[in-house]
């Protein structure tokens, strides 16, 4: 802590923090300095003059936000010399603003207006005749989320500086000078730019010259709003925590809340991605297919009709012929109380849900190098790493929020950053225009690229010798393996030239804190497994392991998949990663629940498609996922789904899956209903409804509770907390997260083992969960599929910035389809000259399993020979194409690799 | 862009008239004309020099040179040779002008005698070639330093004990600029040299870069070895091509002769000097706005402190000096400070180069020492107000500046006196108004400059400067309200109050001295408003 | 691209900015910067396109609108004002028919003002691209005019 000094503002003696801003110190005391350009979230600019004060010593006046506080400080904040220069100056500043306040949206919530109130300036007093409608104005609507008038723009910067400062951009600059200048985004138009819709400008804009466009339906003033509710970003894992602005029932706004994880910033699916809420093709009533159609039903009738059918199969081919599929997009209370109705009352463990395509292999490789499977750091500490490594994470793209930090630890912080990724992802320049480097490996080779790491490492001596002779065992099986992985046989696997390789293992390993930060590029492979135990292989070799701004942090994608797999939606543990094998756990849980519960490990994702294809599994419940469009071999899925006896799909739109349904149930959205979500930093995060669930949709953990009750084992929950009682008695990791202290705002990272704990920043502080952090020796095996005369071409398959996955939520929106309207494949420009296909075309796709037909279109980011292909968009589902072979352990299918063959089609 | 850097001057008496002075003046028109450097050279009449019997008398100026007996025929040798080539003609009768100390000469007019330190070799030797200057007495300063082994902190004394101050317009102290840089904790360090010279009015430094660019050169090692710079910069303003290319090629003969570069003159000092070009923006006269410029980015004026003596040019500490400042570092360093406070007064030593323009028989430019009187800028060097009218005012020190009126023509020209007077020295402007001229009209155009060239950084100049341009503009107009100069004054003094940077802290100068002095002549303007 | 051969001239450091756009104006006919010249400055130097614009946009020896193959910039600070340098103004804009920041319909001439040029000594002056015209009359700026139309 800073030491706090007595300083005297106006006579009277005011404690503040030496070196703090003196306009926050003085503001914090009541002295109500005004001043518009100051903005707390970034460096002051001294812009616009208004909160100048005088200062015994020095002479004249000094604007206090540029001064740092001192010891003995005298100041003098208010005397008429100050007050008629701030009423000379506000006066002068409205002659450049054209105040037409009754029809602008920021009316009522105003700097400049509440600045004009306060000196009195009605229009016939001020003295300044107004100027700006003799300037040249340069205003800019072409962007899809906010617009831009420069007439009401008091030119303070903080748009600018939020843009660069907050979100690491630098999308906006001041354009022209003297009364000409303007904010100017790119070279000058809006939609032209690299602006990505975060709209955090337009959250620091301190009057109405930035503003939202009305993607929500209609304009708002602040006065209109009933209500605010704070809640959790329902799209990614980082979690952000949102204030939606709320009137006739309705979401008409979005701000991002100033509180942890993300401070305030967002992204463009969390400010303006959520009317999809509000969208009139919601479900509204539970749907019967009767005569092949699906028709609307009661609910009773619909509960009745899925507990009696799914109670049949039961009866009929026993509990391994039912199988759940849980929701990373539902709460943990509903995970919770899904996988507890599949262990009861279909009496199996065939639960799994969509972790099992993103992050299986981290769960299972990192609970065998560490003991538990999750991001050992939390987000900020990324801002205070020296290297920060990250391979296979489209960061700024799919967890934009965590990109800012990364991106600010390298502007601002001199961190420098290493990215081993097949594509020029957008975080390339900022590795290495500051000092970092991008190394370009073949898709699916990273086990070579780590091993040769650590084989420079070690040759060089570059080890943490203690870290590794304490705290982790088996080290000399690795040494003996990775031997072998000298720089250059890597470069043949890897294609990374040795120099580079050696250049980054040194500037890696002699950080006194590095991160690796990881994603699908690693876990998605046959080989996932042993590339997650490889980067933990990499971090313990190192010592960057059990403090701060290091650690192997895999960012979790779905905003619940963490707590999905916290509370046991998977095959083989209970809720808090408890072995279904152990006998003692067991019987835990059996006591607990009142049932004899399988002993046996149940089936994934990819095993519950394969059976039901081959008719071992008959009924299925399916609790908000798509897998007609997120699963591989969507041609195999859409027979087992069609194979199925029974089929129940409860989601929030009629999805490519619910279409197949036998029962459809309608649920509550995010917006509908309370629960919590764990982000990636395995932080336990409050939902709040905030406007009712349209029609007779229920909310999901009700629904499962009536058909589990139904269905014969009786469940009697009534309120939410309810639920979170039995997860804090049933969940080590959770115990101490009680509905108390979620009440009282605490945002708490698990492992939480009582109620007076404060939550865990960091795992494996003193020791591993597993005790001693274990080394495996991990050979390199390619890819089970790679391109051949026959399909030439390297598929890998991913997401855009702009869409969520199977698009059911982000293709619902007024602004997301703005950016990016549909399909398309990224291809290199060179493979387009030699293949005779210009970009806008169509062309057709295929792979041993699939073919679609996709406009291809150039781009810098692909390598030669490779083509990459989002599964947002079910019209030419890149899945038709996909493998499905998988990770021998964790179960995970390669979506990052396939062999394929492009045709032109012809214009 | 070599626009009049030479004037050719004819006096006319009834001698020369005789002697064939208008042929001669025909002639060379037409030689001028064919060779494209009527926009260069500049042929005037004079009055008489006071010089009888010596036939045509040519003078070239500011050369110094005088040709005696000039036929016709001679034309086009002087084109060819010393027009063209600023070689003086060999086998004509010819004689230099005597420059310090002051001679008797004539007594008005540009060819009256100047003391000169910093135009010293200015057009008496080639400016593309080293060789006549390192005859003529350049880079003695620096092999003095360098051979004589003086260490850094003695040269920094030798600047303070010279009493040099910045030509730049505030009048810091050169000396302790350099030694806080020196001072300031970091290793890398800069010099560099503000040529932005954007002030109205203004283009001494122009002449400096123009005629002597290895006078800078010098200067600029000097400096960096002082402050412990190993790179220097001299920012031009991309007007100035002819300076960039003189400049340029200076760098490169100065380089060739271990003048610049690794181990100057096996010293063991190296120093890298490169030119950076402005883009038209007034504001990077600024130092701090310079910076800005010189980093690559908008000229927007940075908040002091810090101040570029710690934070400068890359967050490094540097030392930003004026052309004609450091153009007087090589002869303080060669010649010693008692040398250079001989000249000048006691707290504003040395010369200055005056530019006086506007009204006056001849505008050009003059160096003379601190603290001549503005009577004899006006009057002696710059002939009197042109065609016998009456003087009305002088604006001193460019856009800037500060109106003066008839009453203060004996002010002295030095920062002490001029201050003592409500006026500045500034640039070293001086734009004579005859009783024709209107200070409304002025004022209005130098808020037309000011409206133009602010930043727009900061709300008191951006918009202040449109809102006083708007007050002027209507009371030229013949539009003035009543309350009109009062709320102009107000504004300006709120201005200097607030504004960010010095540009728009100094509208306030012109505007109350023209408000102040001329108070009658905007009443009038205003007043016939009202008739109207 | 021509641009290219400019840009490598320069090391990949922001302080070259400047340098870079006037060579690339310099070698365009129109004497300005088009928004691939602003893009190609960028990606070389690893900038935002939006700073290079700022900057860009500040300057005004830039333009970013394509300019007649004469520009005509015109000084209209206080000593050029003195001289009759409003005078000059208008006689161009009646000879020319464009008002300044205009560009003639033949695209041969555009008009700008200047601040001052640093040319005073001769006042009122002109640039016209490189070269500087001084002691201007309303007589002479029709022949410079003449002999500019001719001369093209
Ligand atoms: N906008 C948006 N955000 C999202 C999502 C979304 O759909 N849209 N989904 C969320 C979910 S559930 C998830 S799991 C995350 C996923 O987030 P990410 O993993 O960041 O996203 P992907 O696009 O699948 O792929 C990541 C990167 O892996 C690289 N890659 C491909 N092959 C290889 C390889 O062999 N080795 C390595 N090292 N890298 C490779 C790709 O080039 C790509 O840059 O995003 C979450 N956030
Ligand atoms: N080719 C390819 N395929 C991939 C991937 C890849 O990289 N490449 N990535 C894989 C990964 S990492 C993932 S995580 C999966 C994601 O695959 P899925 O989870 O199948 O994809 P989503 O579109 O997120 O599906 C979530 C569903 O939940 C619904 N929903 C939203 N909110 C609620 C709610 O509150 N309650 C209920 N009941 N439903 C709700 C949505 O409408 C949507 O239909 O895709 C995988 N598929
Ligand atoms: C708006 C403005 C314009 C300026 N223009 C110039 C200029 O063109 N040349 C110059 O040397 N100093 C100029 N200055 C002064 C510089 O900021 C700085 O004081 C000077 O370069 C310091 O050098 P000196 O100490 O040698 O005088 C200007 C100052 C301001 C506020
Ligand atoms: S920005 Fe503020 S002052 Fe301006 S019109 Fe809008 S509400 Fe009124
Ligand atoms: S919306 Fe975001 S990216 Fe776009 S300009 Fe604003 S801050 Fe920058
Ligand atoms: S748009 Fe808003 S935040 Fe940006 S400069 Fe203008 S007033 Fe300030
Ligand atoms: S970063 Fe993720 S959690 Fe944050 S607003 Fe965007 S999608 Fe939502
Ligand atoms: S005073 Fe004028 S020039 Fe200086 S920073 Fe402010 S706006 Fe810019
Ligand atoms: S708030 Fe301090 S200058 Fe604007
Ligand atoms: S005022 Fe016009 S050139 Fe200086
Ligand atoms: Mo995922």
């Amino acid at each position: 802590m800073s030491e706090m000094v007595t300083i005297v503002i106006d006579g009277k003696e005011i404690q503040a923090e030496k070196g703090a801003n003196l306009l926050q110190a003085a503001r914090a005391n009541g002295f109500d300095i005004p001043g518009l350009c100051f903005y707390e979230k970034v460096t002051p600019t001294g812009d616009c003059r208004l909160c100048m004060v005088k200062i015994e010593g020095r002479p004249g006046m000094v604007p206090s936000c540029l001064v740092k506080v001192e010891a003995g400080m005298k100041v003098t904040a208010f005397d008429e010399q100050l007050e008629s220069t701030r009423k000379m100056l506000a006066d002068v500043l409205l002659s450049e603003h054209n105040d037409d306040c009754i029809t602008c949206d920021r009316d009522g919530d105003c700097m400049i207006q509440d600045l004009a109130f306060r000196y009195g300036l009605d229009t016939p007093k001020r003295t300044f005749a107004p100027v700006w409608r003799e300037v040249p104005q340069a205003p800019d609507s072409t962007a899809p989320v906010l617009a831009y008038d420069s007439s009401k723009c008091i030119k303070c910067e903080r748009c600018v500086k939020a843009c660069w400062e907050i979100q690491g951009k630098g999308v906006l600059s001041m354009a022209q000078r003297g009364i000409h200048s303007h904010v100017v985004a790119g070279t000058g138009q809006w939609t032209l730019s690299e602006c990505d819709g975060c709209g955090e400008c337009v959250q620091a804009c301190p009057v109405g010259a930035l503003m939202e466009k009305p993607n929500y339906g209609t304009r708002v003033k602040k006065k209109d709003v009933e209500r605010k509710v704070v809640t959790t970003c329902p799209y990614c894992g980082v979690g952000c925590q949102l204030e939606l602005w709320i009137r006739n029932d309705r979401i008409v706004k979005v701000k991002g809340a100033d509180i942890v994880p993300n401070f305030g910033a967002c992204c463009v699916k969390g400010r303006f991605g959520l009317d999809f809420v509000h969208r009139g093709d919601r479900l509204t009533q539970p749907l019967i297919r009767k005569e092949g159609q699906l028709v609307e039903s009661s609910w009773d009738e619909a509960l009745d009709l899925v507990a009696a059918r799914f109670g049949a199969i039961k009866n009929e081919h026993g509990p391994a012929a039912l199988a759940g599929l849980s929701s990373a997009k539902c709460t943990n209370e509903e995970n919770y109380i899904f996988q507890k109705f599949v262990r009861t009352a279909f009496g199996s463990n065939n639960v799994d849900h969509c972790a099992r395509l993103c992050h299986a292999s981290t769960v299972a490789g990192l609970a065998r190098s560490f003991g538990s499977g999750a991001m050992t750091n939390s987000i900020a500490e990324l801002e205070h790493a020296e290297v920060i490594l990250v391979t296979g994470s489209n960061t700024t793209e799919t967890h934009p929020v965590i990109a800012t930090r990364i991106k600010k630890a390298v502007l601002f912080h001199g961190a420098k950053l290493i990215v081993i990724d097949p594509r020029r992802i957008d975080l390339v320049p900022y590795a290495e225009k500051y000092g970092g480097m991008w190394l370009r490996q073949k898709n699916g080779s990273d086990v070579a690229w780590a091993n040769g790491l650590m084989n420079v490492i070690i040759r060089e001596g570059l080890l943490a010798e203690e870290f590794v002779k304490t705290r982790t065992e088996d080290y000399e099986a690795l040494k003996k393996v990775v031997e072998n992985f000298t720089p250059d046989k890597v470069e043949t696997i890897t294609g990374i030239p040795a120099a580079r390789l050696q250049e980054a293992a040194r500037l890696y390993a002699k950080a006194g804190c590095a991160s690796i930060v990881y994603s699908m590029g690693i876990t998605q492979h046959t080989t996932g497994t042993d590339n997650v135990m490889s980067m933990a292989n990499l971090a313990m070799l190192t010592g960057n392991l059990g403090k701060e701004s290091c650690g192997v942090n895999p960012l979790r994608g779905q905003n619940n998949v963490q707590g999905s797999c916290d509370m046991g939606a998977l095959p083989n543990v209970f809720p808090g990663y408890q072995a279904v094998t152990d006998a003692a756990l067991r019987e835990k849980f059996e006591k607990a629940w009142n049932v004899t519960l399988d002993d046996k490990i149940g089936l994934t994702v990819t095993e519950i498609m394969h059976h039901a294809a081959e008719g071992k599994i008959k009924g299925l419940y399916i609790m908000g996922e798509n897998p007609m469009v997120s699963d591989p071999d969507l041609g195999h899925v859409k027979k087992a789904l069609e194979k199925l006896d029974f089929l129940v799909v409860q989601d929030i739109f009629l999805t490519e899956t619910a279409q197949l349904a036998d029962v459809v149930l309608p649920v509550a959205s995010f917006a509908e209903k309370q629960g919590t979500f764990t982000n990636t930093e395995r932080r336990s995060l409050w939902v709040e409804k905030a406007v009712p669930a349209p029609g007779e949709a229920r909310i999901d953990w009700e629904v499962i509770r009536d058909v589990s009750t139904r269905m014969g084992y009786k469940m009697e929950y009534r309120t939410i907390k309810d639920l979170i009682d039995e997860v804090n008695q049933l969940v080590p990791q959770y115990a101490g997260i009680t509905h108390e202290r979620l009440m009282k705002g605490e945002r708490l990272q698990w492992p939480c083992p009582n109620p007076q704990h404060p939550g865990t920043k960091f795992l494996h502080r003193d020791k591993f969960t597993r005790g001693l952090g274990k080394f495996f020796a991990i050979d390199y095996i390619p890819p089970a599929e790679w391109p051949d005369a026959k399909y030439p071409f390297l598929l890998s398959t991913g997401r855009l910035l702009y869409h969520y996955h199977t698009g059911s939520m982000s293709r619902r929106t007024e602004a997301l389809p703005q950016y990016v309207p549909g399909p398309f494949m990224e291809m290199h420009a060179a493979d387009m000259k030699r293949l005779g296909i210009a970009s806008g075309e169509k062309v057709k796709v295929s792979t041993r399993r699939g073919a679609i037909e996709i406009e291809a279109r150039q781009s810098y980011r692909v390598d030669e020979g490779s083509v990459f292909i989002t599964f947002h968009f079910a019209e030419a589902a890149a899945n038709v194409l996909t493998n499905d072979a998988i990770d021998p352990i964790a179960k995970i299918p390669e979506f990052k690799v396939a062999a394929c063959q492009i045709e032109a089609l012809g214009a | 862009m070599s626009v009049f850097r030479t004037h050719v001057l004819l006096p006319v008496d009834v001698g020369t008239a005789q002697a064939g002075v208008f042929e001669v003046k025909r002639r060379l028109e037409k030689e001028l004309s064919a060779r494209q450097l009527l926009d260069e050279v500049k042929v005037l009449e004079s009055g008489t020099v006071g010089i009888v019997g010596k036939g045509v008398i040519l003078a070239v100026y500011p050369d110094r040179m005088y040709y005696f007996n000039v036929r016709e025929a001679d034309v086009p040798r002087i084109v060819d040779e010393h027009l063209l080539k600023g070689r003086v003609v060999a086998g004509l009768d010819h004689a230099a002008i005597a420059v310090s100390p002051p001679a008797p000469g004539p007594k008005v007019g540009l060819t009256r005698a100047q003391r000169r330190i910093v135009l010293d070799r200015a057009w008496t030797v080639d400016p593309e070639n080293i060789d006549e200057i390192i005859a003529a007495g350049g880079y003695r300063g620096l092999e003095r330093i360098l051979g004589e082994k003086l260490s850094p902190e003695a040269v920094i004394e030798e600047i303070k004990k010279s009493g040099l101050r910045g030509r730049g317009g505030a009048g810091f102290p050169t000396g302790m600029k350099w030694e806080f840089t020196r001072k300031a904790p970091g290793g890398e360090k800069y010099i560099v040299c503000n040529a932005d010279e954007g002030e109205p009015g203004t283009f001494k430094d122009r002449l400096i870069l123009e005629g002597d660019p290895h006078r800078l050169i010098e200067a600029m090692a000097i400096a960096g070895y002082a402050i412990g710079a190993a790179r220097g910069f001299v920012y031009i303003r991309g007007e100035y091509q002819l300076s960039i290319d003189r400049l340029q090629k200076a760098i490169v003969q100065a380089r060739k002769y271990g003048l610049l570069g690794d181990d100057i003159l096996e010293s063991g000092f190296s120093f890298a000097l490169e030119i950076r070009k402005g883009a038209g923006a007034y504001v990077c006269g600024e130092e701090t706005a310079l910076i800005e410029s010189l980093e690559g980015k908008r000229g927007n004026p940075r908040v002091k402190p810090p101040y570029p003596v710690t934070h400068g040019l890359w967050q490094k500490p540097t030392a930003v000096n004026n052309v004609e400042t450091l153009a007087n570092v090589p002869g303080i360093m060669a010649n010693g400070a008692g040398w250079f406070r001989q000249i000048g007064t006691d707290k504003c030593p040395g010369t200055k180069v005056f530019t006086v323009l506007g009204h006056v028989e001849y505008p050009g430019l003059v160096e003379t020492d601190m603290g001549t009187p503005l009577r004899e800028i006006i009057f002696g060097f710059g002939g009197g107000v042109k065609g016998g009218r009456k003087f009305k005012a002088a604006l001193l020190g460019g856009a800037a500046g500060v109106f003066v009126p008839e009453r203060l023509l004996d002010v002295r020209m030095d920062f002490e006196s001029l201050k003592e007077n409500k006026a500045v020295l500034g640039s070293g402007a001086v734009l004579v108004m005859d009783e024709t001229a209107s200070v409304v009209e002025m004022l209005f155009s130098i808020a037309k400059f000011f409206a133009h060239e602010s930043c727009g950084q900061c709300v008191p100049c951006r918009i202040g400067t449109r809102q006083i341009l708007d007050i002027a503009w209507r009371i030229r107009q013949g539009h003035g309200r009543a309350g009109d100069t009062e709320t102009m004054l107000q504004l300006a003094e709120t201005m200097f109050k607030t504004s960010l940077c010095p540009l728009g802290q100094s509208l306030i100068m012109p505007v109350r001295s023209a408000l102040e002095n001329f108070t009658e002549e905007f009443a009038l303007a205003i007043g016939q408003a009202g008739k109207a | 691209m021509k641009s290219d051969k400019i840009l490598k001239r320069y090391e990949r450091s922001g302080d070259h900015l400047l340098a870079i756009l006037h060579d690339i104006q310099d070698a365009s006919p129109e004497h300005y910067l088009s928004d691939a010249d602003l893009r190609a400055a960028a990606d070389y130097l690893r900038l935002p396109y939006s700073f290079v614009h700022g900057v860009a946009s500040f300057y005004t020896m830039y333009s970013l609108t394509p300019r007649g193959r004469n520009l005509i910039r015109v000084c209209q600070s206080p000593p050029c004002h003195l001289l009759g340098s409003s005078t000059i103004s208008r006689e161009l804009i009646k000879l020319l028919g464009v008002g300044f920041g205009e560009t003639t319909a033949d695209r041969l001439f555009t008009l700008e003002m200047t601040s001052c040029l640093g040319v005073c000594g001769v006042a009122p002056a002109m640039m016209v691209n490189d070269r500087v015209y001084g002691n201007l009359t309303a007589e002479r700026i029709a022949g410079i005019i003449d002999d500019l139309r001719r001369g093209q």
